[in-house]
């Protein structure tokens, strides 16, 4: 009940603020509108480059959150690096070095220089995600599995992989979210995803508070349907 | 015949020298209880016993062949054929009981799951968990958690099974029906390894008594034996003081 009278009061607001702001700036739909064809191809770039750039920064993650679990000193000194750098380093300034320095030698278009950027650059999240995952699958149950003879690798796709992944799933599926959000950065080399196509409509018909307004909505909405997405999953991935 | 023998075994955790030279032999068909204080070496021994721990100095052998930690396969073999019991059951969280006991046999002995939850359940029917195959660990209680972990290591028909203190997490009320499996293993002949503070089942269970203290074996002898006359002044004052806790 109290949600349902939170939502209608954010309404209410909302609409309050649109009358009083459409008093001094008229909104003028119709000429954004016209250009529905080209937020829809925003959109449907904005999540290609978002799905690649998942597959590949979750295999990243798993990769380096090994490495951070191993033996060797060599390959979780490794993994700490690869952690370090990218968290620490603006995704804006991964992108264009990705683009203008990594991506002219090597002739790379601006889809794989978005697709790389973002995946080393999540890939350091979901390395924390998943090992902090599997650093907290009971002890015990990795030495229950070694006593009965199963060897390493079996121990890792038997008892810990699927049991990190459950306790992985909510903040994965925050990254993901974040993932989404933060592929707007690509617009500065002029990846024509969501938020580029908002700024070519907004300076084309003049009307950029309404072009962004859209971009804004269409965000709010993909990644709404990921987190309630998420949030089925891990109801039905819980255990009793 | 020995199903293990262990010689000269050292162990240290940083300064800490936990085993400080242990030889023990288990022969087959034999109950070995290990009792003493906490903190004398036990359940470390055991662990070594299946390489949980890999002993600094020593060999253990098992069914004749050296143990060495180094050997991967052979280390993973001596395991599969000896059970071990852990005193917070460890079970799979993930797995149901069927699967906790199946998935031993079908990760190392290769079997399909089918065949695997077959035989599973006839060792959960002996444990008198049928019933309880298709819960997960959080819906058992503690002595059915434990009933379902030996369940598991009884499945790999082991020629030996070791109990690390199987009943210490466990509510009063829920030892009898741990205790009453193990004794049932007993009256089967299995080759076990105990170690407890359940002197009861140490003293109408029990062939052999070890009695540790501060990594060393203080004393070996009969429960009889052991727990009317000990020979050593330690164990004397051991089961002396366990007398009074009783009382």
């Amino acid at each position: 009940m109290s949600k349902i009278l939170a939502v209608a009061g954010v309404i209410a607001l909302v609409a309050a603020m649109y009358v009083a702001i459409s008093k001094v700036y008229p909104f003028n739909w119709n000429l954004v509108v016209r250009y529905y064809i080209l937020f829809m191809k925003g959109l449907l770039i904005t999540l290609k480059v978002s799905v690649v750039s998942l597959v590949i920064s979750f295999f990243l993650g798993l990769i380096f959150a090994l490495f951070r679990r191993s033996h060797f000193e060599f390959l979780q000194d490794l993994g700490s690096i690869y952690v370090w750098f990218f968290r620490n380093t603006p995704l804006l300034v991964i992108i264009l070095l990705t683009y203008y320095g990594v991506g002219t030698i090597f002739q790379m278009n601006r889809f794989w220089a978005s697709v790389i950027a973002l995946s080393l650059f999540e890939g350091a999240y979901m390395t924390e995600i998943l090992r902090s995952g599997m650093e907290a699958v009971d002890k015990g149950e990795i030495e229950a599995a070694r006593s009965l003879g199963m060897s390493e690798f079996q121990i890792f796709t038997t008892v810990i992989f699927p049991q990190a992944i459950r306790i992985s799933l909510p903040p994965l599926i925050g990254q993901m979210v974040s993932l989404i959000k933060d592929s707007s950065l690509a617009s500065v080399i002029a990846l024509e995803e969501l938020t580029m196509m908002g700024r070519q409509v907004g300076t084309r018909t003049l009307a950029s508070f309404e072009s962004y307004l859209i971009v804004a909505v269409l965000y709010v909405t993909i990644t709404s349907i990921i987190s309630f997405s998420g949030r089925i999953i891990e109801r039905r991935l819980s255990l009793p | 015949m020995n199903v293990l023998e262990l010689e000269g075994i050292r162990k240290s955790f940083g300064d800490l020298e936990v085993l400080k030279g242990i030889d023990l032999k288990v022969r087959k068909g034999e109950i070995l209880v290990i009792i003493g204080p906490s903190g004398a070496g036990k359940s470390t021994l055991l662990r070594v016993m299946n390489m949980l721990e890999a002993p600094d100095e020593g060999v253990v052998t098992f069914l004749g062949r050296k143990l060495v930690p180094n050997r991967k396969r052979l280390v993973r073999w001596a395991r599969s054929r000896m059970g071990f019991v852990f005193q917070h059951f460890n079970l799979f969280t993930h797995m149901n009981a069927l699967r906790n006991v199946a998935v031993g046999l079908v990760k190392v002995r290769k079997m399909e799951w089918e065949d695997a939850e077959k035989i599973a359940m006839e060792y959960l029917k002996k444990v008198g968990l049928e019933d309880k195959a298709y819960n997960y660990p959080s819906q058992l209680s503690g002595g059915q958690k434990q009933r379902v972990a030996i369940a598991r290591a009884l499945a790999m028909e082991p020629e030996l099974i070791l109990f690390d203190e199987p009943t210490s997490a466990l509510d009063p009320s829920l030892v009898g029906e741990v205790l009453d499996v193990m004794k049932s293993l007993a009256n089967e002949g299995r080759t076990m390894v105990v170690v407890t503070h359940e002197m009861g089942f140490a003293k109408s269970v029990a062939h052999r008594i070890v009695y540790m203290e501060d990594g060393e074996i203080i004393e070996e002898s009969h429960p009889d034996e052991f727990f009317a006359s000990p020979k050593s002044e330690e164990a004397r004052k051991f089961v002396g003081s366990i007398i009074d806790r009783m009382l």
